[in-house]
Parts: C-alpha cells; sequence; structure tokens
C-alpha cells in the first residue's frame, strides 16, 4: 500500500476513533493513550474494534484489544489483519 | 406503616411544552394546539405525517455531546427530565446522601426502537453479530434509569418498571415501598416513552378502527419524591402530596372481570385511603385517548364513584397518547394545574388509568402553588 | 407482631426441568440444559448454544390463558406462577379471593415478540399490519399474564432491572406481605432467548462457546439462558394455618446502583449491597451458610464478585456455586432461578453444585464453588445474589423458617 493510500487508511480510522469516544477527530493523535486522554472504557474499546472489523471487513481476535491503546497501534493492529504491508 | 410521598419538584418533557411552566402555561391554554409535522424525524415511513413529538429534542443542547452520542432517544428524554426535576425541588442531592437516593422509572418495554433496530442489524447484516457493542445496553429496559444513576450520582434503589399507561402510579408506588421501609430517603420517579417509527406504527395498529384517536405521541415527566413527613425545616411547601395510590388488575374491556367496576372499585379504595370525601375532588386527570371502549373504563368508573362534576381534563389531548410516558404526563398535568395558582392551593385531585390489558390505577394528589404566586422555582 | 414472609411454593421452567421435583432433580445431578439453539436461525453466529426450554409446554401447563395471546416471555411467566400456586397447594379459588397479586421480574420483556414484528418489518415493510404481537409486545404483560392465569385482582407489577430483576420481584413482594399490603404474593421473573441479546453478548466478547463455567481458570464467558421462575410467598402464619410445607423464610433484602458504568460491575458498590442485604435482613455475615452466586462465568464478573464476597466474608466465605452452569444466564428469570435453588437448600439440604469446573482460576483459590458435584450438608441461610447491566445489585437473603 502506497503512503498516501495508508494515510487515507488513517485518517479514516482517526475518525472512526473519534466518534466512538465523542471527540474531534484533530483530538485523537497518533500516540496519546486513550485512556489517559479520552477516558476510554472497555465498552467503547470494543466498539472501536467493531466498527472497524465491519468497515473493512476484517476479524480482529479480541485478545488484540488490550493492545489497542491509541491510533497508530490500533492502525498498526488493523494494517496486520488487514493485510495492508 | 405506609409513607404518604411528597413531591418537592418535578421536570417534563412532552409535546405540551418542556420545563414545568411552559407545560403549565399550555394546559392553561384554550386549546390543544396541533400535533407537529414528523415527516423530516426519520428516514422509515411513517404511519401519519403528524404526532405530539418533539421534533427538535437533541439531548445535546440539553446535557452537552460528551456522553449523550450513544443514548437512545428513552434515555436521552429521562435524563433530561431528571435533571429539570432535580434543578427544580429544593431537596439537596450530593455526596452527603448519594446511596440515599435513588430512581424508580416507568416504561414500556424501554426503547423500542434501540431493541428492534439491534434485532433488524442481525437480520440484514453481512454477518449476522456485526452489530454495535456500544448500542446493546440501549436494548436492555433498565437503561434510563441506569444512566440517570451514573449522570446524576444517584447511588441508591434503582428500579424501572415496565407498566406501559399504569407505568406512572406503578413506579410512585414502588418508589413509595421504598421510602416507608427505610430503603431509600428519596427517589427520582417518573416514566418515558419515545416516538420513533416502531412506536408509532405499533400504536397505530393497537386500534386501527378508532377514528377519533389522539395522534401518537412521547415525552417523560419526573418527580423527586420524599416522605411528606420528612424533616422540612427550612424548606418550601411541597408541590404536592400524593395521598393515595392503588392499582388492580381486570380483563380488557368487554371481557370479565370487567376493568370500569374494577376501576370504581379502585377509585373508592384510593379515596378511602386518602381520607378524602368524593365530593371534594377537584380535578380528574384522565388516561382518555379517543379509543372509545378504553374511554369508556374511565368515564364509568368515574360516574359511579365522583358525584357532582368534577373537572376532567383528559391530558392527551395535549400530550398524545404517550403509552408508559402518559401516567406520568397526567401527574405533570395536576402538578401544572396547582403551580402558579394559590387560589387552587390544597384541592384534590385524581389520576386515573387503564391499559388494554385491563390494569387499572388511581392516584390521589394535593397540591400547592409554589409560595410567590410566580410558578417560578427558587 | 410483625408479619414474617415465607416460602410455600416453588415454580421453576427451566432448561434443566420444569417443576420442583425435576428442577431439585437436575441440581443435585448437576445436568446441563445447554443445546443447540433452536429458537432462532443461530447459523450466522459463531457461537450456537443456549439454554433454551425446549421443552416448554404452555398449553399444557395453564388452565386459563389462551397461550395464542401471549408472547413466549408471559407464558413462561404464567406457567411458572402457576406451578408455584400447585405446588404450595392453596386452593386457587381461595387465592383468586384474597388480596393477591404477582411482582415479576425480567431483562428483555417479549424479545421474541419483538423480534418477530422486526423482522416483518424487514421483510415486509413497515405498512404491513403487525397484528395480534402489536398487543402483546409490552413487557408488563409478564405480571398480568400471572394475574389473569391465576385470577387474581391484585397488584401485578413488571420490574424491569436487567439480570437482577427477580431479586428486586422478590423483594417487592416481601414487603407487600410485609407490610400487609398483600396477603399472597407470586414473585420471580422470566425470559426468553433472543438472537438481538446473543448477538449483542457475543459482540462485547462475553458469550462462551460451549460450556459455562463459573470461577473456572478458563472461564470465557455466558451462555444464554431462559425460562421462568416463580415463588410463592405468605405469612408464616398463613403457611402454618394451612398446614403448608414451608421451603424457607425470605429474611430480607438490599439493593443499590453502581452509578459508575452501564456494563463493568463495582466490587465495592457489590460488597456494600451485600452488606445491605445482611443488615435489612437482620443476620450477620458470619451467619450465611450457602451463597449462590450470580457467577455469570465472564472472567470480568466472577473476579469482581470474588472480591466483593472476600470484602464482605473474608476468611470465613461460604461454598459458592453458581447454578448458571447449568442453565446458562436466564437474564431476568436468573435471581429468581437462585431463589428457588436457595429454597431447596435450606428445605432439603443440599448444595447445588457449579459443574464444568476443571481448575481453579489462581486469582481465586481460597472459595469453594462446590466444583461439579453437589454436596449433601444442612443450609440455614443463604445469599442469593443478583447483579445488572445499569449496575443494578439485588441480593436476597433467605433462611430456615423456625
Amino acid at each position: 500500500m502506497s503512503e498516501n493510500a495508508m494515510q487515507t487508511r488513517v485518517e479514516e480510522i482517526r475518525e472512526i476513533i473519534a466518534d466512538v469516544l465523542e471527540v474531534e477527530p484533530e483530538e485523537v493523535s497518533e500516540t496519546g493513550l486513550f485512556s489517559e486522554e479520552h477516558d476510554v472504557d472497555s465498552l467503547r474499546a470494543i466498539e472501536i474494534l467493531a466498527r472497524i472489523e465491519k468497515v473493512y471487513k476484517i476479524d480482529i481476535p479480541q485478545e488484540e484489544l488490550p493492545k489497542m491503546v491509541c491510533l497508530k497501534a490500533v492502525c498498526e493492529i488493523v494494517a496486520e489483519y488487514a493485510g495492508w504491508v | 406503616m405506609t409513607a404518604t410521598l411528597a413531591i418537592s419538584g418535578w421536570g417534563v418533557l412532552s409535546a405540551a411544552g418542556t420545563g414545568a411552566q411552559e407545560f403549565a402555561g399550555t394546559l392553561a391554554g384554550a386549546a390543544p394546539s396541533r400535533a407537529a409535522d414528523v415527516t423530516a424525524m426519520f428516514e422509515e415511513p411513517l404511519p401519519q405525517d403528524r404526532a405530539h413529538a418533539l421534533v427538535g429534542f437533541d439531548v445535546r443542547a440539553h446535557l452537552g455531546r460528551k456522553g449523550t452520542s450513544f443514548f437512545d432517544r428513552s434515555t436521552a428524554l429521562a435524563l433530561v427530565a431528571c435533571g429539570q426535576a432535580l434543578a427544580d425541588t429544593d431537596l439537596e442531592v450530593g455526596e452527603a446522601n448519594t446511596g440515599r437516593v435513588g430512581i424508580a422509572l416507568g416504561t414500556t418495554t424501554g426503547s423500542l426502537k434501540a431493541s428492534s433496530d439491534y434485532s433488524r442489524e442481525t437480520l440484514v447484516n453481512e454477518k449476522s453479530y456485526l452489530v454495535n457493542p456500544i448500542l446493546f445496553p440501549n436494548t436492555v429496559m433498565n437503561c434510563a434509569s441506569g444512566q440517570a444513576a451514573i449522570w446524576y450520582k444517584l447511588k441508591g434503589v434503582n428500579a424501572t418498571i415496565a407498566g406501559g399507561p399504569l407505568a406512572a402510579l406503578s413506579a410512585l408506588r414502588y418508589a413509595r415501598n421504598a421510602i416507608s421501609r427505610g430503603y431509600a430517603d428519596a427517589l427520582l420517579v417518573g416514566a418515558v416513552e419515545e416516538f420513533s417509527p416502531h412506536t408509532a406504527w405499533l400504536t397505530e395498529q393497537l386500534y386501527p378502527e378508532a377514528a377519533g384517536r389522539v395522534p401518537t405521541g412521547e415525552g417523560a415527566a419526573v418527580f423527586v419524591v420524599e416522605a411528606a413527613d420528612a424533616d422540612r425545616a427550612g424548606r418550601r411547601q411541597p408541590d404536592a402530596e400524593v395521598l393515595a395510590l392503588e392499582v388492580g388488575e381486570f380483563a380488557p374491556p368487554g371481557e370479565m372481570p370487567d376493568p370500569a367496576s374494577g376501576l370504581a372499585a379502585v377509585i373508592r379504595r384510593a379515596l378511602a385511603a386518602a381520607d378524602v370525601n368524593a365530593a371534594a375532588v377537584e380535578l380528574i386527570v384522565t388516561g382518555e385517548s379517543g379509543v372509545p371502549e378504553l374511554d369508556a373504563v374511565e368515564r364509568d368508573a368515574i360516574a359511579a364513584t365522583v358525584p357532582g362534576a368534577p373537572r376532567l381534563l383528559p391530558v392527551k389531548h395535549f400530550t398524545g397518547e404517550a403509552r408508559a410516558a402518559s401516567g406520568a404526563l397526567q401527574i405533570a398535568a395536576v402538578l401544572a394545574h396547582h403551580r402558579a395558582d394559590p387560589a387552587r392551593d390544597g384541592a384534590v385531585s385524581v389520576v386515573t388509568a387503564c391499559s388494554p390489558d385491563g390494569s387499572v390505577g388511581a392516584a390521589v394528589l394535593r397540591g400547592w402553588s409554589r409560595g410567590d404566586g410566580t410558578g417560578q422555582s427558587r | 407482631m410483625s408479619r414474617r414472609v415465607v416460602i410455600t411454593g416453588l415454580g421453576p421452567v427451566s432448561s434443566i426441568g420444569t417443576g420442583v421435583a425435576a428442577f431439585e432433580t437436575a441440581l443435585r445431578a448437576g445436568r446441563s440444559g445447554i443445546s443447540p439453539i433452536s429458537s432462532f436461525d443461530a447459523s450466522g453466529f459463531p457461537h450456537r448454544n443456549a439454554g433454551e426450554v425446549t421443552d416448554f409446554d404452555p398449553k399444557g401447563l395453564l388452565h386459563t390463558l389462551d397461550v395464542d395471546a401471549w408472547g413466549r416471555t408471559s407464558l413462561f411467566a404464567a406457567a411458572a406462577a402457576r406451578l408455584a400456586v400447585q405446588d404450595s397447594g392453596i386452593d386457587p379459588d381461595v387465592l383468586s379471593g384474597s388480596r393477591a397479586g404477582s411482582s415479576m421480574g425480567t431483562t428483555s420483556g417479549e424479545s421474541q415478540v419483538i423480534e418477530a414484528i422486526t423482522g416483518q418489518w424487514v421483510r415486509q415493510g413497515w405498512q404491513q399490519s403487525a397484528g395480534a404481537p402489536a398487543a402483546q409486545y409490552p413487557a408488563s404483560r409478564l405480571a398480568v399474564a400471572v394475574n389473569r392465569e391465576l385470577g387474581l385482582t391484585g397488584e401485578a407489577i413488571t420490574l424491569s432491572t436487567a439480570c437482577s430483576a427477580s431479586n428486586y420481584a422478590l423483594g417487592y413482594a416481601y414487603d407487600q406481605i410485609l407490610t400487609g399490603a398483600a396477603d399472597y404474593m407470586v414473585a420471580g421473573g422470566a425470559d426468553s432467548v433472543a438472537r438481538w441479546a446473543h448477538a449483542g453478548f457475543f459482540r462485547l466478547g462475553a458469550l462462551t462457546k460451549e460450556r459455562c463455567s463459573p470461577f473456572d481458570a478458563g472461564r470465557s464467558g455466558i451462555l444464554h439462558g431462559e425460562g421462568g421462575a416463580a415463588l410463592f410467598l405468605e405469612t408464616l402464619e398463613s403457611a402454618q394455618a394451612r398446614g403448608a410445607n414451608i421451603y424457607a423464610e425470605l429474611l430480607g433484602y438490599g439493593l443499590n446502583c453502581d452509578a459508575g458504568h452501564m456494563v463493568a460491575p463495582d466490587p465495592v458498590s457489590i460488597a456494600a449491597c451485600m452488606r445491605l442485604a445482611h443488615r435489612n435482613a437482620g443476620i450477620y455475615a458470619s451467619d450465611v451458610d450457602y451463597i449462590c452466586a450470580h457467577g455469570t462465568g465472564t472472567p470480568a464478573n466472577d473476579a469482581v464478585e470474588y472480591r466483593a464476597v472476600r470484602d464482605v466474608f473474608g476468611h470465613r466465605t461460604p461454598p459458592i456455586s453458581s447454578i448458571k452452569s447449568m442453565l446458562g444466564h436466564a437474564m431476568g428469570a436468573a435471581s429468581g432461578f437462585g431463589a428457588i435453588a436457595s429454597a431447596l437448600a435450606i428445605h432439603s439440604g443440599f448444595l447445588p453444585p457449579t459443574i464444568n469446573f476443571t481448575a481453579a482460576d489462581p486469582e481465586m483459590t481460597d472459595i469453594d464453588p462446590v466444583p461439579n458435584v453437589a454436596r449433601q450438608t444442612r443450609v440455614d441461610v443463604v445469599q442469593n445474589n443478583g447483579f445488572a447491566f445499569g449496575g443494578n445489585n439485588a441480593i436476597t437473603i433467605l433462611g430456615r423458617a423456625t
């Protein structure tokens, strides 16, 4: 995947996360921890995973949830399961 | 042993007005306003273009965005009404009494839209299980009361009562028991019903032949309820005392046991429990909705029990058929009737209700105006 | 003299047995009620098991109700109530002529009715009349069905406080009798397996695949269950006067609300609820011989329940088992089944087991979950836990009627 295409995906994911966390996309930084910056709880974390699965038609095991702590980490996991390499 | 309840503040959201003042003003007016154009509210088709819905209601305007985006409409309406009630009362709710203040909310089946849409997702999605986790709590009937507890930090008794048209009376009975038994000192008590294509179609189909039915409605009303004999030093006169709450279970109209004679017995019991002479009843707020067989239950029971000509107020002509919320809106109508009119201080009102299943109930209330005669809260 | 409230009739309609004899036999045998889902097409789900009442026969159980006019959950409620009244031995005519009512709990009410209406909307559009189900979806009909089946004209209240709703319903019924507002009450709860809840629990990661194994090291979630649970309540005086079999006394209950999170339970708040229940029931923690756990089998619930129990009971924690290992999670009926199991534990002197137990969770090795095999022992006081979405905690305390 090209640099540009990847950046588009990152922005898509940023929007999904922002919507679930009820903040503006620009408030979701690459490495800011959801738990610290946005008071994320388990339900919202699963919601993020569920929306990503639906949008990209992929299956991400729930065991990956604990790793999905910030935008960058989420993108890496999605890239892995979606085969974006 | 059973406490008399006092209502020390209340909130209301309905087509007849938002907040105690506006609602009281609408009901004091001469004629019900026309139902609103609801055609732009939903993508789905609706059975009628007009309904007594809160077309412009946006929970964010009341509670902000954070934490409210995923509320179902019932939860949102309930939370706003709870907030109004807490702002309207002179009871302090805070850290000191958080474990002693609770909530009892009436419903028909929670957010029907939330449950049905969730079910729909499992049918139309490519994969049955691709539902939204965050919306799952909305499908559970106690969502509104659970969210209200979180939002307003109420750690006491937290109950949801599925009672349809009787829900508000049942919630008051539940609260009265909780207070009488010493489980709680105060509760937010009320009921909520949302307008959606789901409720609109099912309400429409329940009595398709009744041409004079009021439009479908929605709303919420919530009351701050305490024991009437609690220490009220330094506090104002309550808005009302709930002198009696009686319910009974009979058969649908036309079947036995007859709900009209059942309701008559319930009204008599309520007046006796309130120690009020039937002739002293000045106002009866009914649940009549223009469905002849149901309206007849209330009319016949009232004619048999309350002599003379008390004023009858069928509040659904202002609020629409708001199912579970209706009972709460009826009680709100009694409070509205007193709010700005000291001449009515101490007057006795009765609220009656009847469900299509033959559940009936009656409440007896004695109300007062707000001291300065303006109807303003403190 | 204050009135005392006793349980003289039990009516379970469950995946492990219908009627008190079958239910007790199954509890003692540690029977599993889990089977492949048949009430809806579960082929699109990775997990396809639940504790359905596959042999539910409303026509055979009900005397009065027209079964076609009521949804499945109301029929569960009414059938359980009929069984409880039959078990109590009271003359049905005496009962219907008395100050009597019902108090039933539920999570999802008439979920299958709502799903049927929804299915029709999806297939045929909104304009298509829902027909009879339009009148059948209100959850209030659960208690109404009980009253109608038994001919009771007293209050019929349906408490929809999710998965602890039966304990709410029992508590309210207890107060009605204690205060003299009613002389007889039928109390419990009912729920039906539904596709939407199956999907929701699966998506939350709360649903296990094959077996529900509460308190086990390898536990991985709930299995959805269903059924109706009803208990017949009256005063001790009334029960003695008619020579009724008394299973247990309802000593009291406690309610509170986490007010913290809709889904995640709070051990501090749950511990407070236990203490409240003990105080209201007039007992000490040390009086409790057995805890009928909420024990859903999710990693989170069981860990939180363990922490709360340890906080309240310390090193003297009594045996704590979960009948959800057998029944699955019957939602609003769950704590009703718990109350029935608790009454039987006292009356017949045994502890129901936690089945599917293979290895203790290393974090909770110091509790006794009554692994796999029922235990014969004298039980005088039971704590029946119920927790729920919305932080609705409700705990009932049952004791030997002496």
